[in-house]
């Protein structure tokens, strides 16, 4: 584990994997910390990628400022660490709150990229994810860490996740409990406050983007992925089947190797983005088939497109 | 040394000793801060925000009481020493950079309040095994529970609008309180054999 200053804060890292080797830097969501990569980690790594995982400033073993914090701050501690990894390819992706830092930094530095994988995230706010994002505030304001795992793990973890672990549940928030602070939680929530949308500046990001969205994401639901895919242009949308919006815990072994087929189809330039539409497999090194013609990806029910 | 209470009795207990330090630092902070609300609290409330501060001061006091009824008290040759250095770090000192006295001895007072329900976690010293029964394993629970509340009329005020112009004196002076909590705090958790793991750049 290494330490970078940022300012007065120290930032908590880790650097996994072949110097020589393309990077992949992997930005936590709201209350996650650095070790819930670990699966990624060794998985990239075996396929030959460095790997960085990190607390982000508010977050687990980083500092945690005590009252004021921004998303430019997360995008500035990004800079940081991505400046350390050389001249290589770099690939960018982060999840929920981390996937809109990765947005960010890849609109104001995407020419360090070398790709982008956006994952269960947005660019705006519509009404519920902001009435969802001020419960979630309220849930942690009056109920502290513990209601607001609560609240998150059955919107965002299937019933085939959770169904083993119901009589465990308390020992398996319990590090997430230890490491996240509630009034760090709240500093990071409240970065949100003077949130502005990101989409008018998405065209902005060049590089191929990767847009992974579960299938039951009622939190981050389609249309915000694919306000992401129509506006990056060099982006394709992969639905994950049966995930919800935290697949990167409950799937790690199938996204890891979507993000290690995406590294290795930009570097050989096999990558097809172009605005297209795909649905994973069910498991990892499965076809990745195209979202079948003639129907609509952004509802439930097999909708037919309208003809024009 | 370990990041947890212990080891627990054959009845899932905290030990006494540690019961007993931990318990004098709580009810000297909180005994401090409710203190410096009480003369905060003005005879006739004029504005919304002093209700809160009248709310807090009793649950400060509540901390203190509850602490006082829920420990299992031992002898500590120790803790006058202890105390002296806890009572002389919370007095109340202005917060710098700030021209009115007055207000920035309130930004002080919150500072100290945002530390205290922020950076101190006791419910998280307590390993799983801890008895769900004992009156202090409860109230270190409680007392981690209304933090998160207790600390929002904190927040209230130095996020307000009214505090911008000395934004960077807030900032300052909310760091300072949460560094010297921190500090005592690691201090007293080391004097009973507790690790408590945190950043390098907290690390004395």
């Amino acid at each position: 584990m290494a330490y970078l200053s940022y300012g007065s804060h120290t930032i908590r890292y880790e650097l996994s994997g072949p110097e020589a080797g393309p990077a992949y830097v992997l930005v936590n969501g709201l209350t996650q910390y650095a070790e819930l990569w670990d699966a990624y980690r060794d998985a990239l790594v075996a396929k030959h990628f460095r790997v960085v995982t990190f607390d982000l400033l508010g977050q687990g073993e980083s500092d945690k400022p005590s009252l004021f914090i921004s998303q430019d701050d997360h995008v500035a501690v990004l800079r940081l660490l991505i400046d350390q990894l050389g001249d290589g390819p770099i690939f960018l992706t982060g999840i929920s709150f981390g996937g809109i830092v990765a947005l960010r930094y890849a609109i104001e530095h995407g020419h360090k990229l070398a790709g982008l994988v956006a994952m269960s995230t947005f660019a705006e706010l519509p009404p519920q994810l902001f009435l969802l994002g001020n419960v979630m505030r309220t849930g942690l304001i009056l109920g502290g860490t513990s209601y607001l795992q609560d609240m998150l793990l059955p919107m965002n973890l299937s019933d085939a996740w959770l169904a083993p672990l119901l009589d465990k549940l308390e020992s398996v928030k319990r590090q997430g409990w230890l490491v996240n602070d509630v009034y760090a939680l709240q500093n990071l929530m409240e970065s949100f406050l003077d949130f502005e949308p990101l989409t008018p500046k998405l065209n902005a990001i060049k590089i191929p983007t990767m847009i992974m969205n579960g299938e039951f994401d009622f939190l981050t639901p389609r249309p915000l992925h694919d306000s992401l895919r129509t506006h990056i242009p060099d982006s394709a949308l992969i639905i994950v089947p049966r995930a919800y919006h935290a697949f990167t815990l409950e799937k790690s072994a199938l996204t890891a190797d979507l993000l290690a087929r995406f590294a290795a189809d930009v570097m050989t330039k096999q990558w097809k983005g172009g605005g297209s539409v795909w649905i994973a497999p069910e498991e990892a090194g499965g076809a990745i088939e195209p979202f079948p013609p003639g129907y609509d990806h952004l509802r439930a029910l097999p909708i037919r497109l309208a003809t024009t | 040394m370990s990041m947890f209470l212990g080891p627990l009795d054959s009845e899932a207990r905290v030990p006494p000793r540690q019961q007993t330090r931990l318990a004098a630092f709580l009810i000297s902070a909180h005994g401090a801060l409710a203190r410096q609300l009480a003369l905060a609290v003005p005879v006739h409330l004029r504005f919304g925000w002093e209700t809160e501060l009248h709310a807090q001061f009793y649950r400060e006091t509540e901390i203190v009481s509850l602490l006082m009824h829920a420990t299992s008290w031992a002898p500590d040759p120790e803790l006058p020493l202890f105390s002296l250095s806890w009572e002389n770090a919370w007095l109340p000192k202005p917060a710098a950079g700030v021209t009115d006295w007055t207000q920035g001895l309130l930004i002080d007072t919150a500072a100290f309040g945002h530390a205290l329900h922020a950076a101190i976690r006791p419910a998280a010293l307590l390993p799983l095994e801890a008895s769900a029964l004992d009156p202090f394993v409860v109230a270190l629970r409680r007392i981690e529970f209304e933090s998160g509340r207790l600390m929002q009329a904190q927040i209230l005020f130095l996020k307000s609008p009214q505090l911008l112009p000395v934004r960077d004196s807030v900032n300052a002076a909310v760091e300072r309180r949460h560094a010297q909590v921190r500090e005592l705090w690691e201090a007293m958790l080391g004097s009973i054999g507790l690790r408590h793991d945190q950043p390098a750049s907290q690390q004395a």
